[in-house]
């Protein structure tokens, strides 16, 4: 094993011995060293404008930064000499000249904390007890430690105007001391490009160019800038005022399924923030808007169910849940296995799904499992899921040479797969666009093509299809439209030795989608393409691996013997009859309202009212993911946790009791969960290293026996579905700010 | 090689027969100092002369000779006589001179300044034995107004590429060496050895390297860059093609601000040229060097004149300078090792690698080699652009050269809103790296400033220091804050609101802004302010305990007021008042009303060179406060 290359350098007379490479500040902070800076912040690039972390080096003219200036062999590094300690004493006053900050030299500040509860929602921010960042704030720290206690220099209050018109965060540059670490995060680590400085002197402030807003701009409103912001410029709408959270714990973001890592931040059992984690393996701190912003509105939403209800023929009736238990199965007992229909969800956990499933075997007595995918998709599930479980993981896309995105934007979702799109494209890979808007991903791209759904399958086939194979005229129309080379891009492609597909949630609910999906599994079989599923539905693989499927027991599907490839399932479950009318439907999350067969009794379970065309009977509130606790499969093919961070909401209980409660009231098919625990060791005998797996789990590809009847003919407007959706409930309906984004994409 | 030869063959052939001339010769000082003169106005009057009276003659638009307050300069060259120049040419003079000299063939010696040969003819000096020109050595400045800068043949038949020539003869290394022997510093106001930064780079690792000439030259009143590059194009060029060589770079960049047109324009020209004659593109003059030359215009930002602004600028970026290390030497434009020098420093080049690194060293002295060109200007009584020789003292360029000052001399500013105002006692300071910086200032890019009793040294001050606010990036806190207070405090002094505390305050935020700031614009910014504090803290103790200002230029310290006893009613002020605050019927004397006075200062310069009244307008400064 090779050493690394290290240095031997001198801090304040201590030698060190430190890596090759690392500035004198990383050196210093690895060493425990202290030296005050504000601009400087792991992962991003160094910039040196703070001009607080200076030290005196041997041989080095003037006061360098150590942020900025890389370690050499024999370097003598000073950073506590009195000089210093003036110049950052002065250079800290100079800041907080620019910065209202009266708070922190007012002998009254720790007695006014007591005595001013309304103060701090003033508009205006003339000091730390009104900032909404108060107590979280590296100015208040770094102060504090400089030791400065006064200052001569008057305050110049800059007098922006406060933005408050966009959603999910604000920003008061009154209070900037322009680090910088916006721009630095939004330009060079998210690729994005929304912010920049503008104007000089003493005028210099931050924002999109050409005073455009920043939806304009192309801002995702991934909140990277709100969580490098050292002070309280940026704040974010639903977490202002709490001061310092008392929790920080790490879960996985439940709402699509790359499953990203998330570390919400908690104080009187709210969540109040939700931030990346930067050293995560997956997404390495690249999440979107949906896990960023929308999970305190979400959580915490005031349509929130607080009991079980029942309706009457006057409206609903809070209840409790033993009468609530009662009800549900005496109304499941009451009825034939084929005369109900059970309903799951693929945004459940993977041990809530394990239960489900049983439950309907069990306790039901049907092998009917139907969940959202399997309606929306029918026949085009078996394709759809072997796509899925032949996906590559997000890392192959740096690798890539060539990149088809279809039906594919990453402007307020799948962060971590556009980002690796995006620094290929930089890297010189060729990237095309294939969606019926525009998308994020245009400009870095070598073509963007603009067309309707049904014509997609005919230009992945021009693409990529045989150079002697005549293109189809309506694909030669679109690209004569769209000025598209398509010789070049052809060539290209061939040449490319790594070859990527990335199919977006776009391309699920159109009219040809059976077409594309057979063009692209003709891609990777034959044409040595890959495969990256945008996918939706957050826990599809561990829906079908827990066996919350008709035709699929738990652990079927999982890929022990590779010869063993194929799982073949009757085509008759892909297409349930929906039009007899059922005596009982019991829906756990979601299902497109109008999919719905009519029936005489329906039990909701969900945490939010959801669309219906009729009312539910009986309401069974559920935890959302904060409040739940056990794992989910993601992306990569690996069990995640999602950990409990926050008591449930009221009387509101995970899945999987609600489920075992009403068996424990039925005759036959009681389940006999008592905790979380009895279930994970009922999977783990199933499913080896469960739920701690290093390694990707592999899956079988699912085939049709049978004659395959005529498909299911419902397809919804694209603009619905682009709706951001978890568990059935449009997030748009509880998240003030989705709503105006998404409009923002709709016009 | 031998393509050139022939060229320059027929270059010296042209350029003998323009000397030999058969038929007049007509040149006009047409650079842009000579256009806002008027220049170009007298080209077409003597263009429709000439054809009106069917002359044949050839009218040539040349560059900035030098003597500006002499401006318009036209020089007629008639057949058998030496070229005769005439100054301050305005149509009336112009129309009297064309008959008199074009037509008549006798020189029109009222509106002479001199003639270009060495001796005295018809009555009329040599040009350059004027007292503003005799003491200057002119190497860089040396084709300037006398060639057409538009025609690469002149440039070729004065010796012009024989530079690059010589240098393609040896190697790299050795041109190096001969720059190092020479001496040069840099001339863009550091002043570092130049033959030192281009071994850094040599020895870069990387196969792209970038030569990068610094046009932007931000200094408020200077204007020797651009004089250069408007009547010389092709020694900046040529000096290109030497460093490029020297160090490796096969692409070089002219970054030059975009308020220049005409220097722009002649560029463009000049490398077309260039690449006519085989002098830019593969394998140049037949040896292994490829050049080429690109011109990249700025767009208003002084600070893009700081290298690593500037190379953030080429790159597209916003101008903001970065730490060093890495130094721009091994890891510049786009990553690669780039060298950047000045106009001045490139336009040296030819010379030396043309005459020898020992012809160079015979000028300046010992650490400080060669000539600099510096801008004049201010009050003084010949302003214009200079070449003279390092070491060369204040009292020779501003009382021999300059002609001194009408009124009493106070002080001068060298090196634009970086450098400092020496005052008096500073005469005698020869002018070079070293000295200028023990006083307090620097050498700059060559601006140089005369200022009179008439100049407030505390609103100089605070003009430079203004300008430096205005144009400071942002980017790093003390320049940003700090030059932001110090403006505020200096504009207090003005309005008579200051406190003694307050030049403690300067003292320490200057400090503090040299120490702390993150490139040469912030490190450099306070000193203007402290010099002037060191050298003239009485004129700001006066401004704070005393509320006055003895340049009477502070607008809230001083009124103006007419003194009835000179005062002989000629009305000329009255016709000047903007605002119409003098008033009073013609031959009586007048009354100013204060209450209208914007204090534009109309009055009192008209009425202090009008003759007959003269000083009957004074300006007093408030009564001592209390």
């Amino acid at each position: 094993m090779t050493k690394e290359k290290t240095v031997n350098i001198t801090i304040d007379n201590q030698r060190l011995e430190v890596k090759a490479g690392l500035t004198i500040l990383q050196a210093a902070r690895l060493n425990n060293i202290y030296i005050p800076s504000l601009c400087a912040m792991e992962h991003l690039p160094s910039y040196g404008a703070c001009r607080l972390c200076i030290v005196e080096v041997d041989g080095i003219r003037g006061f360098p930064t150590s942020c900025t200036t890389p370690v050499d062999e024999g370097m003598v590094i000073r950073t506590d000499t009195q000089e210093l300690r003036n110049l950052r004493q002065e250079i800290l006053k100079l800041l907080l000249s620019e910065h209202p900050a009266s708070c922190l030299f007012c002998s009254e500040k720790d007695e006014c904390m007591e005595f001013q509860g309304t103060i701090r929602k003033v508009g205006y921010t003339t000091g730390c007890r009104y900032c909404p960042n108060d107590h979280r704030c590296e100015l208040q720290t770094i102060t504090e430690k400089i030791g400065l206690t006064e200052t001569s220099y008057p305050v110049y209050y800059r007098n922006f105007p406060i933005e408050k018109y966009d959603p999910f965060y604000d920003r008061d540059y009154n209070l900037c001391i322009l680090c910088g670490r916006c721009i630095r995060v939004c330009n060079d680590i998210r690729l994005n490009g929304t912010l920049s400085f503008k104007q000089r002197g003493q005028l210099t402030t931050i924002g999109p160019a050409f005073d455009r807003s920043h939806i304009e701009a192309g801002c995702e409103f991934c909140g990277a800038c709100v969580n490098v912001c050292p002070t309280g410029t940026l704040s974010v709408k639903t977490g202002k005022w709490y001061g310092a959270p008392e929790k920080e714990i790490k879960t996985t973001c439940n709402f699509c399924s790359i499953g990203c890592v998330l570390k919400l931040q908690t104080k009187n059992n709210t969540v109040i923030d939700s931030v990346p984690d930067y050293d995560s393996p997956i997404d390495k701190g690249i999440i979107c808007v949906k896990g960023r912003f929308c999970i305190t509105e979400y959580v915490h939403s005031p349509t929130r169910y607080d009991s079980p209800m029942e309706m009457t023929p006057v409206g609903y009736n809070n209840i409790d849940w033993e009468q609530a238990l009662n009800m549900a199965s005496e109304k499941i007992g009451s009825s034939k296995p084929d005369e109900s229909m059970f309903i799951v969800s693929p945004y459940m956990l993977n041990e809530d799904l394990f239960v489900a499933q049983e439950f309907a075997r069990k306790t039901i007595g049907t092998d009917n499992i139907i969940s959202a995918p399997l309606l929306y998709l029918s026949d085009d599930f078996v394709p759809y899921w072997n796509m899925t479980c032949r996906s590559f993981g997000i890392d192959a896309i740096k690798d890539a040479h060539a990149i088809i995105t279809i039906g594919f934007n990453s402007l307020y979702d799948y962060s971590p797969i556009g980002i690796e799109i995006k620094k290929s494209a930089r890297n010189g890979a060729c990237v095309v666009t294939i969606n019926h808007k525009e998308t994020n991903l245009d400009m870095l791209s070598h073509s963007s093509i603009q067309a309707e759904p049904s014509l997609w399958h005919d230009i992945l086939d021009a693409l990529i299809g045989d150079k002697r194979k005549a293109i189809s005229k309506t694909a030669e129309e679109v690209f004569k439209k769209e000025h598209i080379d398509i010789e070049e891009i052809r060539k290209l492609f061939s040449s490319a030795k790594s070859r990527i597909i990335v199919l977006g949630h776009q391309s699920i609910n159109h009219p040809k989608r059976s077409d594309l999906f057979h063009k692209i599994e003709d891609a990777i079989e034959k044409k040595s393409w890959g495969i990256i599923m945008a996918n939706p539905y957050t826990n599809l693989m561990g829906m079908l691996l827990m066996g919350a499927f008709p035709g699929i027991r738990p652990k079927d599907i999982l890929l022990e013997d590779p010869r063993d490839g194929f799982l073949n399932l009757k085509s008759g479950i892909f297409n349930p009859d929906l039009n007899k009318k059922k005596k009982l439907i019991y829906v756990l999350g979601d299902v497109p309202a109008d999919l719905l067969p009519d029936c005489d009794y329906l039990i909701y379970q969900n945490a939010i009212p959801g669309r219906f065309s009729r009312q539910p009977d009986l309401i069974l509130p559920t935890t959302i993911f904060p409040e739940s606790e056990g794992t989910i499969l993601n992306s990569e093919h690996l069990f995640m946790p999602v950990n409990k961070v926050i008591e449930p909401h009221m009387d509101s209980k995970q899945d999987w009791w609600i489920l075992q409660a009403i068996s424990e009231r039925m005759k036959k098919g009681k389940l006999k969960y008592k905790n979380l625990q009895s279930i994970q060791t009922e999977i783990k005998k199933l499913i080896k290293g469960y739920p701690n797996n290093k390694k990707r789990i592999e899956f079988k590809r699912l085939g049709i026996s049978g004659v395959t009847k005529t498909k299911v003919d419902k397809y919804f407007p694209i603009p619905d579905f682009t709706r951001a959706t978890h568990r059935g409930i449009a997030l748009s309906d509880v998240v003030s700010g989705m709503k105006v984004i998404e409009r923002s994409i709709d016009e | 090689m031998n393509k050139l030869k022939k060229k320059i063959t027929t270059a010296k052939d042209k350029w003998k027969e323009l000397q030999e001339n058969k038929y007049p010769v007509i040149y006009v000082g047409a650079a842009s100092c000579g256009r806002a003169a008027g220049a170009l106005e007298l080209v077409s009057e003597i263009e429709k002369f000439v054809e009106e009276n069917n002359i044949t003659a050839k009218v040539i638009q040349v560059g900035c000779i030098g003597p500006c307050y002499l401006e318009p300069l036209v020089d007629i060259k008639m057949p058998g006589q030496p070229r005769i120049s005439y100054s301050n040419v305005n149509q009336k003079v112009l129309a009297n001179i064309l008959k008199s000299h074009l037509i008549d063939g006798q020189p029109y010696a009222r509106a002479s300044i001199g003639n270009f040969s060495k001796e005295k003819f018809m009555d009329i000096p040599p040009f350059f034995e004027q007292p503003m020109l005799k003491p200057q050595v002119r190497i860089v400045l040396r084709n300037c107004g006398i060639i057409d800068p538009e025609e690469i043949d002149h440039y070729l038949a004065t010796d012009g590429y024989q530079g690059i020539m010589n240098a393609l003869k040896m190697t790299p290394e050795d041109v190096i060496g001969v720059v190092r022997q020479a001496g040069l510093r840099g001339r863009g106001g550091a002043g570092f050895p130049t033959f030192k930064k281009w071994t850094v780079c040599r020895n870069a690792p990387g196969e792209q390297k970038y030569l990068i000439c610094n046009a932007d030259e931000g200094d408020p009143g200077a204007f020797m860059n651009r004089s250069l590059i408007e009547s010389d194009p092709h020694a900046v060029l040529e000096g290109m093609l030497i460093a490029g060589y020297a160090i490796g770079a096969s692409k070089g960049i002219v970054y030059i601000r975009a308020e220049y047109p005409l220097a722009i324009e002649r560029l463009k020209k000049a490398i077309a040229q260039m690449k006519e004659y085989g002098l830019l593109g593969k394998n140049i003059l037949g040896s292994k060097f490829s050049f080429d030359i690109k011109i990249k215009e700025g767009a208003g930002a002084f600070v893009c004149g700081e290298e690593t602004a500037l190379i953030a600028s080429i790159e597209g970026k916003r101008g903001m300078p970065r730490s060093r290390p890495p130094f721009p030497a091994i890891s510049g434009l786009f990553g690669c090792p780039t060298i950047i020098n000045n106009v001045e420093t490139l336009g040296t080049l030819p010379n030396i690698l043309r005459n020898g690194a020992e012809w160079y060293t015979r000028y300046g002295k010992e650490g400080n080699r060669g000539t600099k060109t510096f801008s004049l200007v201010g009050k003084i009584r010949r302003s214009g652009l200079i070449e003279v020789q390092l070491g060369t003292t204040l009292r020779e360029i501003i009382f021999e050269i300059g002609g001194g000052v009408q009124k009493n001399f106070k002080a001068i500013q060298t090196g634009g809103p970086s450098g400092g105002c020496l005052s008096e006692e500073f005469l005698d300071l020869p002018v070079d790296y070293e000295s200028l910086a023990s006083a307090g200032s620097i050498m700059g890019s060559g601006g140089l400033i005369v200022m009179d009793e008439d100049t407030c040294v505390v609103d100089v001050a605070k003009y430079f220091l203004d300008f430096t606010q205005k144009e400071s990036c942002g980017k790093c806190i003390p320049c940003r804050v700090g030059t932001k207070h110090m403006v505020e405090i200096l504009d207090k002094i003005t309005h008579g609101e200051g406190s003694p505390d307050d030049l403690l305050t300067l003292r320490n935020l200057g400090d503090t802004i040299k120490k702390g700031a993150l490139c040469g614009l912030g490190q450099t910014a306070p000193n203007p302010v402290l010099t002037t504090l060191r050298y003239f803290r009485n004129e700001y103790l006066e401004h704070i305990k005393e509320g006055r200002c003895r340049a009477v230029v502070c607008k809230d310290l001083i009124e103006y007021r007419v003194i009835k006893e000179k005062c002989t009613g000629c009305q000329s002020c009255v016709r000047v008042c903007p605002t119409g605050a003098i008033s009073g019927p013609r031959s009586e004397p007048h009354n100013l009303d204060p209450t209208k006075c914007i204090k534009c200062r109309s009055c009192y310069e008209i009425c202090r060179f009008d003759a007959i009244a003269g000083d009957a307008i004074v300006i007093r400064t408030a009564e001592k406060r209390s």
